[in-house]
């Protein structure tokens, strides 16, 4: 192993989250515990129809009960479109209420602020709202079809209800598929599904005599909720401070300025007293974002030895009423359709279509779970069909450190051969599968993922990621970062990354994270897997100035020779080559601050990554076998062991990459096996848990898995992405084990029990 | 949404809660474990103005044997049927419903009653109560009454229950020594969820190996849990079989009248019905033999 890898013994320490003691006693704060004085209540008025325009909104009754104090609509705001995707201003489609027509069931049309919930909710049910019905679509293909209304009429770039496109163009496609040996070609479609965060949505504003807001958001992106909630309230972005409380998973649903942010303090500002609106779990799942479904076609072309030689790739993502984070979907759609095998052509077509449905949005994984799943069950099928196992076709064409993704980067660092060689070996998959019991099947699936994005579409002026160390003469260090934990255990992990290269215990660095007036600009947030490779990096850039000026310190004290190493470590500062000769880091602070005359030691520290292509710094990979048992006469299917084999380049807390792990095969099941919307007419049915199914704690398989060793040069220690990518292979790997029980190859997900028992004839 | 006001009456006697509930008539809703009723209350499917809890009120949580039959109180929670061990020897599809009932939170909360009560067309604990001929014993302010529990429901979260009853307890016989049982359950989620279909089956057998009494009861498949009478006649003497169980089965199918739902289209279920009806006759028979 590399030494760097285990630096002071806490790089690839379990720690157990620093969180978790004030969570499972329930005295952890989510922005609904909060309570500020004079606070008001908000509620959310929502369309009650799929698509129509607004004639007039009657507010008097409610402004007229007891106890109301505000009632706001869109003529009341300054009523500037938003959306992350700044860069392109175009792709802001958004009103944080909906001003003359409303899209989808679910659209904010009015808001309301109260002394309790109680008399909110009542005033909801006396605004009246007349509305003009429009036809409304469901589908891409109705909202393709030439009669199909206009979503988004307004904007003059738009002459369909494609919001964008996107296309690669790698090589000559025709004259590949011209010479191919083998070509699958198939239809695929892949649903939405929910984030499922146990916190629903939350927000609470107020605003002080000159006007400055501070905001508590239930967010995994601060800085980008702040910079879109000043341009919507039209001010500086400086006079608006976003606080991001404990917050209870996010997946990618809480990414983006909502109507409630907005609605909380705009209503704060006029009302002079705080507003805090607080989703329930109908609201999220009636109307909250959630994974874009798609309609994919993918041809793949074979020599007869199973290389794979080209690839066309077309997909339709249904966005629902809005972009929300659609055009990311669209891009990392077709990215991923090229990855984890070497594809020398590739031509990939993306369409983001609206629909009256409620948006998708970012959702762990994001693009590649869809595409994925299409190109691991056309391997699978090419495997057959070829006559190859599995294993050898996949190893065959499996992307390698080196390896040029033609227009995008080389990936500089890959562990897929390993992961798959290492997870057909755990499971002894090509034996199993050649004896497979009646009603048994093992499935594979792999994937890749990113760490973190490069594109900076939300056009940030500042480093990705930021942050401050502050350190003193007691030997304690205090880490100032905008970067935001919401489950995922950063706080965890960028404090051991700062302790382990300063020799510090983590108990010793104080932690101010998620506060955008507190923190240095910026940290775009969490999503895509970007905090510990991006923030890692911005506190080790500010811990290596840190060091620089300790090392001063021991150097003139011990008048060390300037060729010599000074180390960190033990809560000490010495030189490498005689560690006696040395000081405690609170003795190297103290000598600092003496020497320059009582000024404090800081350092701040940057990340951005430069000529690393235009999608992400570094590649993590992995491979997995499900192993399921399927009952054939109920169609009900066990998943009873996922075994997972993955390269997330140096584990800095494998206690936190095994909770991701383990996180990722219950989201990954679920999507796989029962978790859908059932939408009738642009309506979202299952608004409960009791009828959107999420897998539980006893539906859980036996979870085994090895950590493949490599080392990426971009990451903290050599650390890449863990986690989110995981949720890619369980479908297509669940997918193939209940092809090999039944003979039902999904390419419709997801697999219930009637599927499998209409296939097999049984209904 | 938010729960609206209400008063919380905290009676201390079931004929104190009675009196409480006539005087408020339908302004009032009966709380037991209140698993379903705050859900209702939540929804707005319900705005009493008046609460009234059974909690307070001692000993009316009971599962004992009386005079050859098993008295389940009003305030007995299901996880105490789970761990029973009356029920456990002598209603096993009873436990093992109760057992996959929800969660184990939910569980701990709600009551046997309240479930029934509730009159879900899916309620776990309805068709093993219906294969075991449980009777309902229902208090009022003029006289108490017992109905047969295949009486009881009347549609989809209605039953016989008048303005002002409470259900005092249930009774159910103890069967005779041959016979066996079981529950049957298939749902999209697989360990914790609501049925999508289950089914009860019970058979007792004389000496000879005749089916002397046969009960079948379906879940979620028709507006109220159902017993099927045709299936159950057709096996009354006879030697049991998997022919004549296939053919029970397939009249169980017949039998069932299951909507399309978002949960599972009728055609899933009544598929379900037939196979989980062959499954619970099997296993019944496995363990009246084993007697």
């Amino acid at each position: 192993m590399d030494p760097k890898k285990n630096k002071n013994n806490l790089i690839g320490k379990s720690i157990p989250r620093i969180d978790a003691p004030a969570k499972v006693t329930g005295k952890a704060l989510y922005t609904g515990d909060i309570v500020l004085p004079g606070m008001l209540h908000g509620k959310i008025l929502r369309s009650t129809v799929a698509h129509a325009k607004i004639l007039n909104i009657d507010i008097s009754a409610a402004l007229a009960l007891p106890g109301v104090k505000d009632v706001i609509t869109a003529k009341d705001t300054p009523c500037v479109k938003f959306g992350n995707w700044r860069l392109f201003p175009q792709t802001q489609d958004e009103l944080p209420l909906a001003l003359d027509k409303v899209r989808f069931i679910g659209d904010e049309i009015a808001a309301v602020a109260a002394i309790s919930a109680e008399i909110a909710e009542e005033a909801l049910t006396l605004i009246k709202v007349d509305y003009e019905i429009i036809p409304a679509v469901f589908n891409v293909d109705d909202s393709l079809a030439s009669s199909a209304p206009m979503i988004h009429d307004g904007n003059p770039d738009n002459t369909s209800n494609i919001s964008l496109d996107r296309k690669i163009d790698v090589g000559d496609i025709e004259a590949a598929f011209k010479d191919a040996y083998y070509v699958r070609e198939d239809s695929f479609t892949v649903h939405s599904h929910s984030h499922a965060y146990m916190e629903p949505c939350a927000s609470l504003a107020e605003v002080d005599s000159e006007g400055r807001v501070t905001l508590y958001t239930s967010t995994q992106t601060p800085y980008i909720v702040q910079c879109l909630l000043a341009s919507t309230m039209e001010i500086p972005e400086n006079y608006v401070r976003v606080i991001k409380p404990s917050v209870g998973g996010g997946f990618g649903g809480k990414m983006e300025l909502r109507a409630w942010d907005f609605c909380s303090a705009f209503m704060a500002k006029r009302t002079g007293r705080p507003v805090r609106i607080v989703l329930t779990r109908e609201d999220e799942l009636a109307v909250g974002r959630r994974r874009h479904g798609m309609k994919i076609k993918s041809k793949v072309a074979f020599n007869k030895d199973g290389t794979i030689i080209a690839k066309d790739f077309e997909a339709y993502l249904d966005g629902g009423a809005y972009n929300s984070m659609g055009p990311t979907a669209t891009f990392l759609c077709g990215n991923f359709g090229a990855m984890i095998y070497r594809y020398p052509v590739y031509r990939y077509r993306g369409y983001h279509v609206y629909t009256n449905l409620p948006p998708s949005g970012a959702m762990r994984g994001f693009g590649a779970p869809q595409a994925l799943y299409v190109s691991e069950t056309q391997m699978n099928m090419a495997a057959v069909d070829l006559n190859i196992d599995p294993i050898e076709l996949r190893l065959k064409n499996a992307m390698v450190t080196g390896d040029k993704i033609e227009g995008v980067t080389t990936i500089s660092s890959a562990g897929l051969v390993e992961s798959i060689t290492k997870v057909a070996e755990m499971t002894n998959f090509l034996e199993k599968k050649k004896n497979l019991p009646k009603n048994k099947g093992i499935g594979i699936g792999c994937y890749s993922f990113i760490s973190g994005g490069v594109f900076n579409w939300f056009n940030t002026q500042y480093n990705f990621s930021s942050c401050e160390v502050r350190v003193y003469d007691d030997g304690t260090a205090h880490l100032l970062t905008m970067s935001a934990d919401i489950g995922q255990g950063s706080d965890t992990v960028l404090r051991q990354i700062l302790a382990a290269d300063l020799g510090l215990p983590v108990e010793k660095i104080r932690l101010t994270a998620g506060d955008t007036a507190m923190t240095p600009k910026c940290d775009l947030g969490t999503w895509g897997s970007r905090v510990t490779l991006m923030n890692g990096n911005a506190i080790l850039d500010a811990s290596k100035k840190i060091k620089e000026q300790l090392s001063k310190m021991a150097s003139l004290k011990f008048d060390l020779n300037v060729i010599h190493e000074v180390s960190f470590s033990d809560e000490r500062v010495y030189a490498k080559a005689n560690p006696k000769r040395g000081i405690t880091f609170g003795e190297a602070v103290k000598m600092w601050v003496k020497a320059n005359r009582g000024e404090e030691l800081t350092a701040r520290g940057y990340y951005t990554p430069r000529d690393k292509g235009l999608t992400t710094p570094a590649y993590s990979f992995g491979a997995q076998v499900a192993e399921v048992d399927v009952d054939p006469e109920t169609g009900v299917i066990t998943v009873e062991r996922i075994t997972t084999a993955h390269d997330c380049g140096t584990v800095i807390n494998p206690l936190g990459v095994e909770g991701q792990l383990e996180g990722a095969i219950q989201m990954g099941i679920g999507y796989t096996l029962c978790e859908q919307f059932a939408m009738r007419d642009g309506k979202t049915l299952n608004t409960t848990f009791l009828d959107y199914k999420i897998p539980a704690a006893e539906d859980m398989p036996e979870i085994v898995s090895a950590a493949i060793d490599t080392y990426e040069p971009e990451g903290p220690f050599g650390a890449k992405e863990a986690g989110e990518g995981l949720v890619i292979p369980t479908a297509p790997a669940i997918s193939d084990a209940v092809f090999q029980a039944t003979g039902y190859r999904c390419k419709e997900l997801p697999i219930t029990p009637e599927k499998i028992l209409r296939a097999t004839g049984k209904i | 949404m938010s729960i609206r006001n209400f008063t919380y009456l905290e009676p201390k006697t079931l004929k104190e809660a009675l009196s409480m509930h006539a005087e408020h008539g339908t302004k009032s809703n009966i709380l037991a474990g209140g698993t379903d009723l705050l859900i209702k209350l939540r929804h707005h499917s319900i705005q009493p103005d008046f609460i009234i809890g059974l909690n307070s009120i001692p000993k009316i949580d009971y599962i004992k044997l009386q005079d050859g039959e098993l008295a389940i109180g009003t305030m007995a929670k299901l996880s105490a049927i789970v761990e029973n061990t009356e029920i456990i020897n002598h209603f096993p599809a009873l436990a093992h419903a109760a057992s996959v009932t929800a969660t184990v939170q939910i569980r701990n909360m709600g009551t046997l009653i309240g479930n029934i009560c509730n009159a879900s067309p899916s309620a776990d604990n309805a068709t093993p109560l219906l294969v075991y001929d449980a009777k309902v014993v229902i208090l009022n302010n003029v006289e108490n009454r017992e109905i047969n529990l295949d009486k009881f429901f009347t549609g989809p979260g209605k039953t016989v229950l008048e303005q002002g009853e409470i259900v005092k307890e249930f009774l159910i016989p103890i069967p005779s020594k041959l016979t066996g049982s079981s529950y049957q359950k298939v749902s999209t989620r697989s360990k914790v969820d609501i049925a999508g279909v289950c089914v009860s089956a019970l058979i007792s057998l004389d000496k000879d190996g005749k089916i002397t009494k046969a009960r079948i009861a379906l879940g979620a498949v028709a507006p109220t849990p159902i017993r099927v009478y045709k299936a159950e006649e057709i096996l009354i003497g006879k030697i049991p079989g998997i022919e004549i169980f296939s053919e029970a089965a397939k009249i169980a199918k017949e039998e069932s009248s299951p909507i399309s739902d978002m949960r599972s289209s009728a055609d899933y279920r009544k598929a379900m019905v037939e196979v989980l009806t062959l499954r619970a006759l099997n296993e019944s028979l496995e363990s009246a033999k084993k007697k």
